[in-house]
């Protein structure tokens, strides 16, 4: 057995050995264990390195609030995590621990420097020492800063792990599995409600797994907790372990973190390492219980120096002894009970120093009866031990004076500074503090939400009082939601209330300004960096904090902001509240990203839209882009071919004989009812009541600014129903927009919106032969040029399929969309595809689709456009209706600036040398020889290389645009400045001949 | 993540099914034409931006669908009451507090 | 990028100990709307009424009507009865003009059942179900995505989605329907 653990002790189990590693080499703990219980067993303080100074460091408390101890953990490939407190982490076999900010090892390490040149590094030295001069940023000061900055190492391969996530609805949720929650849930189930208890530790309990000794109702505590849980979970009350309550949100909305499975040894494949849940509760009571204050003082960090609480529940929960040879030293009564258990364990306990003069009476004789010396009304001034405490320097306080010292020998020193509440969660509610001044802290004061706190969170001490006041919040939270439940009253035996004093810096006869008294210890901030903030100007918790970087850490001040606010306030000689607290913010304690990605990475990182015939396209394949969240289609290109010579047989063989293209990602919105024609003539800039059933229009869709949102054909189907064409990723803003017209503006219209997007899948033909391909497979329509001509809407049948088929044209050519129900896109598509071989059929895709669209000048809102394009700026000033009387964005279009000469305006534009394809957004300017910065007159918004027009086209925004034809404009470019002539935006058939056909 | 309730469905409801839509009370005149084009950079424009009780508007998109109106304390964030669209603005002497 | 599955064949998709995720064969799925006053002459079409309260199904043979919204249903049916419902509301369109619009294929319906059926959907859907009565359906939203939900029984839902969003959703509970099985 290892040498510091106590035969029959605790709760872990002896007789079970686990091995583990730390720094490479092997230890034995128990099962139960965290790291640092087993290390502690095996007499090793010494677990890491402080942040700024090196210093070497031990863990100071039992718990997930430990600012030192701080670990990497290796469970497997991949599975490294950096900053794991040791004090949390449970052991298994094989688990692979390393400690951090060292070099070359724990023991020896050269960043220790750090130490000896710490005037260097005091409070704000940020501000300070990296002032001048200048060009030492760069290679001096950069460098130094990128290379302290951190604690632990990044993990640097790809997580393997899986995350998951969970909602659940609770009636009642308590946060703290302790004496109070447990309590408190009890009260709750009983009222029949739902409950669920959480706890951040591995089992229920909090500190009744480090009072074994209490007796309720005359049962001993782990007999009684024991008993309590299987009523509880009898109840039907969720209990969940290792979850941590992370962040409290508004109405009752409470993260919880559930650790799931960095236990385990063997962990099952499929299992998610954690599981982020968000609980909506009615009610939650906090019961987190209150944390130990560490002591001020010169040398207050050095490895085992430790809290009086914690070194009782390593003894009496984890059955190890921290030392052999310990003193306490504490302003508060609890610390003497850890130093009579550890006494009662074998420990040989060197001293009690108290800094009260006058200590209970019971105290001294129970100090008497254990042979300990007790120094009452004394100080610590000072420790020595490298790498850990050998001795302590003791000097007795009279009236204010710093008596001779003495020093005893030891081999870890355990501190108490008395209890704060642990009030992070309701702060996060943005819920009021009070500052006692009995007790010398925070409690809460007015609640944000609709919460309750129990015992030690509200500065109640002592399991009994947390028992019955968890029982009275469990009945008051039942009552707030209509329930009436009896709070049990519980009476405990060997109970351990106290009281104490608080302290700033202890006492000492050295010379304050050289004192090395630890107040934040992960981020190696002293009392003195405190009160230098204070001199330096500081006046608000909340500067003094940013600037000594107090309260800053993993920990969010765990362990320093009390002590921190207590020196500060009276360095400032103002009371506690009138100097405040610092803000605590979600989350309670590091959460890994993992955890809040949760599903959400690799297949499932978001949703990818696909249409219904995507799988063809993937078979034959084609690159895809991404257009909003669907995938299309941008090419098919044949073996051997790049993007550009893709897209040039693409373009050449639908402009020769047939073009296939899936446009099934277009937006489709049904508008029925009497209304549909006044409502059209409302929202578009276009006159609609004039076009007959089976006709379509091209429609310009504003905002009420006048800018140009979505466009597309719509077809009319009957008086009363009309089939809208938007914009692939407008559909959903385009009908959010009509829906807030209707809802909000026109209720008196009867007429609705139905997305039919994903009704249809969509296959454009395009070409000389479309109509040949077709005309054999539609039934119940003739299609002649004659009977259907272009911009023509009909309902058919296709290859047998329902259809709604438009005669439309995005390219130029004679063109056909057609729409069938989508569960047959893909068959039809196949159908069409096989008979279109003896057109030689080419199916195309995006990148095409903008190279002919743009030899037309057809524009593609989002890229051509901007949300600052006017129709008359885009040149469509032909699609808005001069006799309406109102649609949406017409009176902003008489707006003076709208109507201004100089709007950069939608051109085409030839580069001189017809050999260069323009960057699309590249800037232009009139004069390139202008100095810098030179005056941008617009940007190009689409750039291709057209096989028709044989060189490259492009179209542009300019300013004043529309009357600069022909003339020269320049486009600077890192290595020279092309040359571009001002044009139309139609580059082929402008006579629409094609289209007659 | 808040809760809302809407006040077409009678349910009080995560925020997740919802789209927040801007500040209520902003009516389109009748006949733009008649406005001027102060009145209609205004009505473009021009938003309280409150702290304290705020009339803004939500939409249940990935519910019922509406529109409807409510009063947020941009303070707390909390929600002081919904109400239909259409339906007259509240008076703030009737609020709650802040919502509790 | 999400995986998509075949949407075309009707079959189990994922099953465990705990649930079963199954695609259902497509039926025929209208979405109505109509205004309050128009309500009962559509009801009367259908010889089924219109529910009233947002959530609330009605249900007579194969036909089921769900509100969605003040003015939104949407009618559920066997294919071979879609064209009665057409004819049915075409014919009173004059007297209570209201919009009858297909969606048949807009969406598909995911069947989840199981012991933990119920738990499952807590991966998702940030709604109170226990508050969705058997027999209801509410337009919720699933992880991030909007879904039509209706609880057919106490471990029994069956879950309406948008095509191109389906496979996102069917991945989400596949996954939870391995994971709900380990706990």
């Amino acid at each position: 057995m290892s040498r510091f653990r106590v035969a029959g002790r605790g709760r872990v189990q002896q007789d079970r050995p686990v091995c583990f590693t730390f720094d490479g080499q092997t230890i034995e703990g128990c099962a139960g264990d965290t790291v640092a219980s087993a290390l502690l067993a095996n007499g090793r303080h010494l677990m890491g390195r402080s942040f700024k100074y090196h210093r070497p460091r031990g863990p100071v408390t039992a718990g997930t609030e430990e600012p030192n101890a701080l670990i990497g953990t290796r469970r497997g490939e991949g599975q490294f995590e950096p900053n794991t407190r040791a004090t949390a982490q449970e052991i298994w076999n094989g688990l692979d621990t390393t400690s951090q900010n060292k070099y070359p090892s724990l023991s020896f390490d050269v960043g220790a420097l750090n130490d000896s040149l710490y005037m260097l590094f005091s409070a704000g030295f940020y501000y300070k020492t990296f002032m001048w001069p200048r060009s030492f940023w760069d290679k001096v000061y950069e460098p130094f800063i990128r290379a302290a900055a951190g604690l632990g190492v990044s993990p640097s391969e790809p997580d393997p792990d899986h995350y998951a996530s969970r909602y659940l609805h609770t009636d009642v949720l308590v946060v703290g599995g302790g004496p109070a929650g447990l309590a408190a849930a009890k009260s709750a189930a009983e009222a029949g409600l739902r409950v669920a208890l959480v706890d951040e530790n591995s089992e229920m309990g909090g500190t009744l797994l480090s009072e074994p000794q209490a007796e309720i109702d005359g049962n001993a505590a782990w007999d009684w907790l024991a008993e309590e849980l299987a009523t509880l979970d009898a109840l039907g009350v969720r209990i969940m372990t290792r979850t941590t309550a992370i962040g409290y949100y508004h109405q009752n909305m409470v993260g919880l973190c559930q650790k799931l499975t960095d236990h385990l040894e063997t962990p099952d494949p499929d299992m998610p390492r954690e599981r982020l849940w968000r609980v909506r509760a009615q009610q939650v009571i906090l019961a987190q219980g209150g944390l130990e204050k560490p002591l001020v003082f010169h040398g207050n960090d050095r490895p085992g120096v430790m809290l009086a609480g914690s070194a009782q529940t390593y003894l009496n929960r984890y059955g190890v002894k921290v030392g052999d040879r310990p003193v306490i030293v504490t302003s508060h009564d609890s610390a003497w009970h850890a130093a009579f258990d550890l006494a009662d364990a074998g420990a040989d306990v060197q001293a009690i120093v108290d800094t009260r003069a006058n200590p209970r009476a019971d105290f001294i004789t129970g100090a008497e009866k254990r042979n300990i010396e007790v120094l009452a009304g004394h100080t610590v001034t000072g420790t020595r031990g490298r790498l850990r405490i050998k001795a302590v320097r003791i000097n007795s306080v009279a009236d204010g004076k710093v008596g001779a010292a003495r020093t005893l020998t030891c081999d870890c020193l355990l501190m108490s500074g008395g209890w704060t509440p642990s009030l992070h969660l309701f702060s996060h509610t943005k819920g009021t503090l009070r500052w006692d001044d009995e007790s010398q802290t925070f409690l809460p004061d007015r609640k944000a939400e609709a919460c309750q706190i129990a015992g030690a969170g509200r500065g109640l001490w002592g399991i009994e009082t947390a028992l019955n006041d968890g029982a009275a919040m469990g009945a008051a939270a039942a009552e707030e939601l209509g329930h009436s439940v009896k709070a049990t009253a519980r009476s405990v035996q060997n109970d351990r209330t106290g009281s104490g004093v608080t302290h700033t810096e202890l006492p000492t006869d050295r010379n304050p300004s050289r004192t090395k008294a630890f107040v934040d210890f992960q981020n190696d901030v002293m009392a003195k960096d405190l009160r230098l903030a204070v001199r330096e100007g500081m006046r608000s918790i909340e500067h003094v904090k940013r600037y000594t970087t107090n309260g800053m850490a993993t920990d969010q001040g765990k362990m320093s902001n009390m002590n921190g606010l207590n020196i500060a306030a009276d360095a400032l000689g103002k009371p506690q509240p009138q100097v405040g607290l610092t803000t605590f913010r979600p989350p309670y304690t590091p959460t890994t990203f993992g955890a809040f990605v949760g599903y959400h990475k690799g297949d499932h990182f978001d949703v990818t839209r696909k249409t219904p015939i995507d799988g063809w396209a993937e078979e034959n394949g084609a690159v895809f882009e991404p257009v909003s969240l669907w995938r299309r289609a941008r090419y098919f290109p044949q073996p051997g071919e790049d993007m550009d010579a893709a897209v040039s047989r693409e373009c050449r063989a639908t402009r020769k004989s047939l073009g296939m293209f899936d446009a099934s990602t277009l937006g489709k919105i049904e508008v029925v009812g009497p209304d549909a024609v006044e409502f059209m003539n409302r929202m578009y800039t276009n006159p609609w009541t004039k076009l007959a059933p089976g006709r379509t229009r091209y429609g310009l869709l504003l905002g009420d600014d006048g800018f140009i949102r979505d466009d597309g054909v719509i077809g009319r189907l009957t008086e009363d129903r009309f089939h809208i064409t938007t914009t692939t990723g407008g559909a959903a803003r385009v009908l959010n927009m009509m829906e807030d017209y209707l809802q909000t503006e026109w209720p008196d219209l009867k007429v609705w919106l139905t997305s039919t997007t994903e009704q249809w899948a969509t296959i454009a033909l395009n070409g000389p032969n479309a109509r040949n391909l077709l005309s054999p497979f539609v039934e119940g329509l003739d299609i002649s040029d004659g009977a259907f001509p272009h911009m023509s809407i009909a309902e058919c049948t296709v290859a047998g399929y329902p259809a709604r088929l438009f005669r439309v044209s995005f390219t130029g050519e004679l063109g056909f969309e057609v729409n069938v129900p989508a569960r047959h896109g893909r068959a039809l598509w196949e159908t069409l595809f096989e008979a279109g071989q003896q057109f030689d059929i080419c199916p195309y895709g995006t990148e095409t689709m903008h190279v002919l669209r743009a030899e037309k000048g057809f524009i593609i809102v989002g890229q051509d456009t901007d949300g600052t394009v006017t129709p008359y700026d885009a040149g469509q000033g032909w699609a808005v209706g001069k006799k309406k009387r109102d649609f949406v964005g017409m009176r902003a279009l008489q707006r003076p600036d709208l109507t201004a000469k100089n709007r950069k305006q939608l051109v085409g534009l030839l580069t001189e040398d017809s050999r260069t394809k323009l960057e699309e957004g590249a800037q232009i300017v009139l004069d390139p020889n202008q100095s810098k910065p030179m005056r941008m007159v617009g940007h190009v918004t689409s750039s291709y290389h057209s096989d028709a027009a044989g060189r490259p086209i492009a179209l542009a925004l300019v300013e004043g645009g529309h009357n600069r034809m022909g003339e020269t404009v320049h486009i600077p470019m890192p290595d020279t400045v092309v040359k571009a002539t001002v044009t139309g935006t139609t580059f082929y058939d402008p006579d629409n001949e094609r289209l007659k056909l | 993540m808040l809760l809302i309730h809407c006040p077409y469905c009678d349910e009080t409801l995560p925020e997740a099914e919802f789209a927040y839509a801007g500040e209520a009370h902003i009516v389109r005149p009748d006949n733009p034409a008649d406005v001027s084009d102060e009145e209609w950079r205004d009505f473009l424009f021009i938003r309280n931006n409150l702290k304290g009780p705020h009339y803004e508007r939500w939409r249940h998109i990935h519910g019922c669908g509406r529109f409807f109106n409510a009063v947020r304390n941009t303070v707390t964030d909390r929600f002081l009451t919904t109400y239909r669209a259409g339906e007259r603005r509240p008076d703030p002497e009737s609020l709650p507090e802040d919502g509790q | 990028m999400t995986v998509h599955v075949d949407l075309l064949t009707a079959r189990q998709l994922a099953a465990s100990s705990v649930a079963t995720i199954s695609l259902l064969a497509p039926g025929s799925r209208y979405s109505l709307r109509v205004g309050e006053t128009d309500r009962d002459a559509l009801s009367q079409a259908l010889d089924l009424a219109l529910p009233e309260k947002i959530g609330e199904c009605s249900r007579r043979h194969n036909t089921e009507i769900l509100c969605l919204g003040p003015d939104e249903w949407i009618v559920l049916s066997p294919e071979s009865d879609a064209g009665t419902i057409a004819q049915a509301c075409a014919a009173v369109y004059d007297a209570a003009p209201h919009s009858l619009t297909d969606i048949s294929d807009r969406e598909v319906t995911v069947l989840i059942e199981g012991p933990k059926a119920a738990e499952l959907m807590t991966l998702g859907c940030p709604r109170d179900l226990e508050k969705l009565p058997n027999g209801q359906g509410r337009r919720t939203v699933f992880d991030g995505v909007s879904v039509i939900l209706w609880r057919d029984g106490p471990q029994r839902f069956r879950l309406d989605v948008w095509r191109s969003f389906a496979s996102h959703v069917i991945s989400l509970l596949a996954t939870g329907c391995g994971e709900l099985a380990l706990e």
